[in-house]
C-alpha cells in the first residue's frame, strides 16, 4: 500500500520512545542553535541528531533528505560567500569569482541549522508511525477531527493519484496524447481534472456519510485502542530537553549581561 | 406465542432532495419486525437508496431537503435523534467499499475500532466486540493489513465488521455486492446470512434478485418513490405485472411460470431451486421422482 508516510519500521530504542518527547526534543534541536548561534553548539545539536539516528537504526534514510537539501544550502553559500553585504575579508579564489570569509561563516551558520531541522524532524517522522503521532496529539487535546484530516491525508491522497493514473489509462486508451511536449500534457491534463475532481468530490461525500455512520460527530469523549505511549523515561526526557532550553537561554542572558 | 417486536417503523414518510422538483419517496409506510430480513427491489430512481438513508437518518440530516412523515427506529425519530446515538441502533453498508475506509487508520483492526472510539467504549470492550466481529466476518487473519490493501469483498466485509462491532439492532445494506466479483459477492452474501440468523434484523438493496429471494423473509417492491408490495417473496415473484415495475422475476420462478408449476393451494410459482424442486415433488411431476 501506497503510503505517504516516512516511518520506517525497525526494533529500536528511539522507536520506542513516545512522540511527544521527540517533539519536545524538535523543540529542543531547533531552539539551542537559535539562542545559541555559534557554530559549535549547532555541531553538537547536529551530532546528538546523527546519533540518534544511527541508534534508530534509520541512518542511511535521512541521507537522501539531506542531499535534497544539499542542493538548495550550495547555492546559498555559493551567494553568500560571494555577495553578501558585509563581505570583507577575502578566503580563497576560484578562478575570477572571490569568496568571502563573512559570507562563507553566515552560510555556514545558516546551512547548520537546516541541517539540525532536518535531523531533528527525521527523528520523528521515520521513527514514529503518523497514526501513532497523531494519536498523541489528540490525547494532549488536538481536536479529533483535525487529528482525522491529518492521519487521512496520508493514505488517501496515494489512492486518489492511482485514480488519477486509472483515468489518464482510460483516455489514452481512447487516443488522447498524454506525453511529450508541455502543450500536449497541457491540453491532456484539463480533461483529466474533471473526472478527477468529480470522483474525488462524490467519494468524500460518500466517505463523509460513512463517517458519520460510525459516530464521527459523537459528543461521547473519545477513548483509544491503543494504549497510551507510557514509558517511565518520558518525562524524565521531556524535562531534561526542557532543561537544557532553559540553560542555553541562562547562557545567553548571561553572556548579554558580561 | 412470542410477542413480535417492530423494530422500524416508516409512516407516511416523503421526501424531495435539495434543488429538485419530484419527491423521491411518496408516502411509504411499513412495518418490519424484529430479526426479519427484508430485500428492497426496484429499477433506478425508485427511492430504495432514499429509504435506506432515511433509515439511518442521513436524510434528512445529512441530505436536508424537504421530509414529511416519520421513520422510527427502536423508539427513536430518525429524523431528529443525533446521528450518533442513532449509530448504535442502526448501521449501513455503502455500495462502494473503498469510500469506507476511513483512511485515517493503518490496519483492519484499528479500522474495525474507529466507530467504538468515536462510541467512547473502553478499551477491553473494544478488543472483545473487534475479535467477534473480524472472525464472524472470517477476516480476523487481515488484522494487521492496511484497510486499502484488501481487494474488494474483503474491504466491504471488513466495513460490515466495523458496523457489526458498534452492535445496531438493524443493519442496511444499500446495494453491497454491485461493485464486486462473483467471488466478492458471495463472501457479503454468506456473512450476511450469518448475522440474519442470528437474529439481526437485515434490510438489502440489492439487483441480485435471485439471492433475495433465497434469502429474504419478505420483499419491498418499490416504484417511483411508492410502495407496490411488501410480501414474502413468492408473491410479489409471482406478480403478473413485476416486469411493468422495472424488475425480472428469478430465474426459477420464470421456469416455473413457463412450466406451469405452481402451489395448488396458493397459486404462487417457486422461486428458488429448493422451492422448484419441493413443488415437483408436491406436485409428483415426473421431474420429482
Amino acid at each position: 500500500m501506497n503510503s505517504m508516510s516516512l516511518y520506517q519500521p525497525r526494533q529500536s530504542l528511539i522507536h520506542r520512545i513516545d512522540p511527544i518527547s521527540k517533539i519536545f526534543y524538535i523543540l529542543a534541536a531547533v531552539a539551542v542553535p537559535f539562542i545559541l548561534p555559534t557554530v559549535t553548539v549547532a555541531v553538537i545539536c547536529l551530532l546528538v541528531s546523527a546519533v540518534i539516528l544511527l541508534l534508530a537504526k534509520v541512518f542511511r534514510k535521512v541521507i537522501p533528505l539531506v542531499g535534497f537539501s544539499m542542493v538548495i544550502l550550495l547555492s546559498v553559500v555559493v551567494i553568500q560567500g560571494l555577495f553578501m553585504a558585509e563581505n570583507k575579508i577575502p578566503l580563497f579564489r576560484l578562478g575570477p569569482l572571490i569568496f568571502y570569509q563573512e559570507g562563507l561563516s553566515f552560510a555556514l551558520g545558516l546551512s547548520l541549522r537546516v541541517l539540525n531541522i532536518i535531523s531533528a524532524f527525521a527523528i520523528l517522522v521515520l521513527t514514529t508511525k503518523p497514526s501513532d503521532l497523531i494519536e498523541s496529539l489528540v490525547r494532549k487535546g488536538l481536536s479529533p477531527k483535525i487529528g482525522y484530516v491529518l492521519s487521512s491525508v496520508l493514505q488517501i491522497i496515494p489512492q486518489m493519484t492511482a485514480t488519477m493514473g486509472t483515468i489518464m489509462d482510460a483516455q489514452r486508451s481512447r487516443g488522447m496524447e498524454t506525453e511529450g511536449k508541455l502543450a500536449v500534457r497541457l491540453k491532456a491534463f484539463f480533461p483529466l481534472i474533471g473526472p478527477v475532481v468529480m470522483n474525488s468530490l462524490i467519494n468524500t461525500r460518500e466517505r463523509a456519510m460513512a463517517l458519520e455512520v460510525r459516530g464521527f460527530n459523537s459528543p461521547v469523549p473519545k477513548t483509544f485502542l491503543n494504549q497510551e505511549f507510557k514509558s517511565a523515561y518520558s518525562k524524565i526526557i521531556q524535562w531534561t530537553l526542557i532543561l537544557i532550553i532553559i540553560m542555553a537561554l541562562v547562557w545567553r542572558i548571561l553572556g548579554w549581561l558580561k | 406465542m412470542a410477542e413480535i417486536k417492530i423494530m422500524v417503523t416508516v409512516d407516511n414518510l416523503k421526501y424531495r432532495y435539495p434543488l429538485t422538483e419530484e419527491l423521491a419517496l411518496k408516502g411509504v409506510s411499513l412495518e418490519i419486525a424484529s430479526g426479519e430480513f427484508i430485500g428492497v427491489i426496484g429499477p433506478n430512481m425508485a427511492g430504495k437508496s432514499t429509504l435506506c438513508q432515511a433509515l439511518v437518518g442521513l436524510v434528512p440530516q445529512f441530505y436536508h431537503g424537504a421530509y414529511g412523515g416519520r421513520v422510527i427506529i427502536d423508539g427513536l425519530d430518525a429524523a431528529h435523534i443525533e446521528l450518533s446515538k442513532l449509530a448504535s441502533k442502526v448501521g449501513i453498508v455503502f455500495q462502494n467499499p473503498f469510500t469506507q475506509v476511513t483512511g485515517a487508520k493503518m490496519t483492519v483492526y484499528d479500522e474495525v475500532a474507529f466507530g467504538l472510539e468515536n462510541m467512547g467504549l473502553a478499551r477491553t470492550e473494544m478488543i472483545r466486540r473487534i475479535d467477534e466481529a473480524l472472525t464472524m466476518l472470517d477476516i480476523y487473519e487481515f488484522r494487521s493489513h492496511n484497510p486499502f490493501d484488501l481487494s474488494g469483498g474483503q474491504m466491504q466485509r471488513m466495513a460490515i465488521a466495523s458496523i457489526i462491532a458498534m452492535r445496531p439492532q438493524v443493519i442496511i445494506f444499500d446495494e453491497p455486492t454491485s461493485q464486486l466479483d462473483p467471488q466478492g459477492s458471495e463472501e457479503v452474501f454468506k456473512a450476511v446470512r450469518s448475522l440474519s440468523r442470528q437474529g439481526m434484523t437485515i434490510i438489502m438493496v440489492e439487483h441480485k434478485i435471485e439471492k433475495i429471494a433465497k434469502y429474504a423473509d419478505r420483499v419491498l417492491l418499490l416504484h417511483q418513490g411508492r410502495v407496490v408490495d411488501f410480501d414474502r417473496p413468492q408473491k410479489v415473484f409471482s406478480r403478473p405485472d413485476l416486469e411493468n415495475y422495472g424488475v425480472t422475476a428469478p430465474v426459477f420462478t420464470n421456469i416455473c411460470k413457463g412450466l406451469n408449476i405452481t402451489d395448488k393451494t396458493s397459486g404462487l410459482y417457486p422461486v428458488t431451486l429448493d422451492d422448484t424442486y419441493r413443488q415437483l415433488r408436491a406436485n409428483n411431476s415426473e421431474f420429482g421422482k
